[in-house]
């Protein structure tokens, strides 16, 4: 009996055209979980070792969660997964909305692609038929525009992901929309279903999806939505602002229970940390060589979340979200309207680049969210060739005439208009900053803030040193969604997983930088616990609410008929990093490769600012995190013996 | 890779079927086939099991899962959903629960608050099949025989 999940992939050959249902056998759910577990467990046995991750040979897979649809909450997420172009190893990236259940409803775990179409198509299912159609009337429209069509189409029932003209034109910072431009945008993606030529997959199904305890699971909801629930009134955006100041001049830091972030969260979104975060140093500024002096209170003043709260119509939430982080906004100019800006968002396309014009972060969110290209690493890549301008490494012949300085909002505009179109200069920034260092050459590398090839998130490891190890040592690299020191206290596994160390409650900030043990169980811990949750298809910001509060190990015994123990889930979670760890090395990459730039790691350290004086290196907890998964200490492979246990 | 996949619960037409088709034209995942004036069939591996064969079958002719005959219900008389939005998390589980799309999401319920509700947009869709209600982790949807609308909040 499949319980939880549908038991049934479907495998869509786009040179051959052929379409065909697998079923895949229980133990493996049991071994891999869904989602991401189960993508790792497919891709990697079928993609060839060299494969083009532009080429036929790459799959690309859609997978819904475990969770997906079964009456638990937080649990809409959908994932896409393959081989990266971005990074050359494995890739994923993650998402909200409508799209996840919609995979199940039309009988599947996941849908995953090979081959390649020559010329563009779009998958739709409805109803036990799944057949490939013509797409080219869809080609070049953005990815609100298809959406829109493709809505009217199929009745207005179906759901779609689809890639915008920067996943067409094989950008590889680009990523793929379902809701009207929700990204799922990292590990370059879109560029994946471009070179397949799939501009959309469209689901229509109304399958149930069949659980062993539905009450039981419903109870949970009910006591996790309690939690979600509590909201104190008292809360201002200024204030928020002033707790990140006195955060950063304290020399101690406090372990931090995620239900206040939760809080925040509810309220306003991600964007509650758009002023908090630079103020206690967790926002990189100015390509990662500024701080909180260059980019001040009154300086991010304009996209304090108060502000950003004044132009939310509606509140938006995934599919199964209690807490409705998301938002849709009014905008001045071409666009009407648009999904609220990520703190993400605001950061890579504001402070990053110095820029302080809040509608221009509104327009570029809606353009990137349309041209399917991923936010952070648009943000990202603009500020490193704005360095690269002002080092004198690009000229204003180079850019075509744009006066690339820092927080020139037209020009930032400009460049990154150029980038969605791959005109002039933007052809070379649109495959992110490592490939363009490249071509540019003249030791532009140094100012390319990159992780594997990954432009990096908007968390600086050199205010948590959790990000600077995550960005490293995990197989998609530069990601902060897979854990942090702050994630480890937030997430409270201790509470429910044997053998876990209590966070401490109060201590000093230097205890942060210190290379212990601990460190690296803890950050071990993360990436088990978070391959767990993104088998089941749960969202990250529910897990703050602490493992207690948030019962995922409970929901999937609930919904399955399992009987196992976290510990057991935590395994399952290490066998997952295990696999993608191995897929890693099979397509090529040696862990001990991935080197964060000397800038992000504080070496040396920054002069002012919440950071100054901070080295946040990950040499030594890497190899103990290696040692936590049972990979070799020098190498960072895992061993034949690992393999053995781990049931690989 | 392949192993023995296992026949999902389906409704049943007995052979008391004459061939109307009213059935047909209900059925939300198009799961039913037949002649007209001929016996029906429904296909095991497309049914959801909402039952609005059996309530619309004027010859009573369907069975549920456990063979039980399913009796005709006036339309008029069919339930329908009725949302608490005070306990309501506006999370859309029941939107996308629906096989027939009939529920939608409300325009922001006032300055207070800022989010959306589940109403009933399309009624004449609506099959009375009760998945939203079943679906709702916290016992916002309620079914109710009376007229739908936002009832309690």
């Amino acid at each position: 009996m499949k319980l939880g999940y549908m038991g049934k992939i479907l495998v869509v050959d786009l040179s051959t055209r052929e379409i065909g249902e697998e079923i895949i056998p229980d133990d493996v759910y049991e071994h891999y979980l869904s989602g991401m577990g189960l993508a790792a467990y497919i891709l990697y046995s079928r993609i060839p070792p060299g494969a083009d991750p532009l080429g036929p040979d790459n799959i690309l897979g859609f997978v819904s969660g475990l969770l997906t649809g079964t009456g638990s909450l937080f649990s809409g997420r959908w994932m896409v997964t393959g081989k990266s172009p971005l990074t050359g190893g494995w890739g994923d990236a993650n998402c909200g909305g409508s799209f996840s259940p919609a995979i199940k409803r039309c009988g599947y775990d996941g849908i995953f692609f090979r081959g390649i179409s020559d010329r563009p198509v779009y998958l739709y299912v409805k109803n036990g038929r799944a057949e490939l159609r013509d797409a080219s009337h869809l080609w070049g429209k953005d990815t609100v525009e298809a959406e829109e069509i493709l809505m009217r189409e199929s009745g207005g029932r179906a759901r779609a992901a689809v890639i915008g003209p920067a996943g067409e034109k094989l950008s590889l910072i680009s990523g793929i929309s379902n809701d009207r431009g929700r990204l799922a945008a990292r590990s370059g993606l879109g560029a994946v279903m471009g070179s397949k030529k799939i501009k959309a997959v469209v689901l229509d199904g109304r399958k149930r999806i069949a659980v062993h305890n539905l009450e039981g699971i419903k109870q949970l909801s009910r006591m996790c939505n309690r939690w979600v629930q509590f909201q104190p009134p008292f809360l201002s955006g200024p204030l928020a602002a002033y707790v990140g100041t006195i955060m950063r001049i304290l020399p101690t830091q406090m372990a931090q229970d995620g239900l206040l972030y939760k809080i925040l969260l509810k309220k306003w979104g991600t964007g509650s940390m758009n002023q908090m975060s630079v103020e206690m140093g967790d926002s990189p500024i100015k390509n990662w060589k500024g701080s909180s002096a260059d980019w001040g209170i009154e300086k991010s003043l304009s996209v304090n979340p108060d502000a950003i709260r004044q132009t939310e119509k509606v509140k938006y939430h995934c599919y199964s979200c209690p807490l409705g982080c998301g938002g849709i906004c009014t905008t001045k100019g071409v666009y009407k309207e648009t999904h609220k800006p990520e703190y993400e968002s605001v950061l890579a396309l504001g402070g990053l680049c110095m820029n302080r014009d809040p509608d221009s972060i509104f327009y570029l969110n809606e353009l990137l969210n349309r041209a399917g290209m991923d936010t952070i690493s648009a943000g990202g890549t603009a500020a490193f060739a704005i360095e690269c301008y002002e080092a004198g490494i690009l000229t204003k012949e180079d850019t075509g005439g744009i006066e690339l300085t820092w927080g020139n909002t037209p020009a930032i505009v400009s460049l990154i208009e150029k980038m969605i179109r791959r005109e002039g200069i933007g052809d070379i920034l649109a495959d992110g900053s490592k490939a363009a260092a490249k071509r540019i050459g003249k030791d532009a590398g140094r100012f390319a803030m990159h992780a594997g090839g990954q432009e990096l998130p908007m968390h600086d490891g050199r205010n948590d040193p959790g990000f600077n190890l995550h960005y490293s040592v995990e197989a998609t690299p530069g990601r902060h969604t897979m854990g942090a020191q702050l994630y480890y206290e937030m997430f409270q596994l201790w509470k429910k997983v044997s053998g876990l160390p209590r966070a401490e409650l109060l201590y000093f900030k230097d205890r942060k930088y210190e290379a212990d043990e601990k460190k690296a169980v803890k950050a071990a811990a993360c990436s088990k616990f978070m391959n767990v949750v993104n088998g089941a298809g749960v969202c990250l910001f529910g897990t703050f609410l602490g493992a207690k509060r948030i019962p995922v190990f409970d929901w999937l015994n609930a919904a399955t008929g399992w009987n196992k123990t976290p510990d057991e889930y935590m395994e399952i979670g290490g066998r997952i990093q295990s696999l993608k760890q191995l897929f890693n090395i099979k397509h090529g990459i040696d862990p001990k490769s991935v080197k964060l730039s000397d800038r992000v790691l504080g070496r040396p350290p920054q002069k002012e600012g919440a950071n100054r004086d901070r080295t946040a290196d990950v040499e030594k907890t890497m190899v103990g995190y290696w040692s936590q998964f049972g990979w070799n200490q020098e190498t960072g492979k895992p061993d034949p013996e690992c393999l053995k246990s781990n049931g690989l | 890779m392949i192993v023995a996949w296992r026949e999902p619960m389906s409704y049943r037409i007995t052979e008391t079927c004459n061939g109307c088709g009213a059935c047909t034209k209900l059925c939300p995942v198009e799961a039913i086939f037949g002649e007209k004036k001929g016996l029906h069939v429904i296909d095991k591996a497309l049914c959801i099991e909402c039952g609005a064969c059996g309530r619309v079958c004027p010859v009573e002719a369907v069975r549920d899962p456990f063979g039980i005959p399913c009796a005709m219900v006036k339309k008029s008389a069919w339930e329908k959903p009725r949302f608490d939005t005070k306990t309501c998390m506006s999370c859309r589980i029941c939107i996308d629960a629906c096989p027939v799309g009939c529920l939608g999401l409300s325009a922001p319920a006032g300055p207070d608050d800022p989010h959306g509700y589940p109403f009933m947009e399309h009624e004449k869709a609506c099959i009375g099949c009760g998945f939203c209600a079943r679906e709702c982790p916290v016992e916002a949807v309620t079914m109710n025989a009376s007229p739908a609308g936002h009832g309690g909040g």
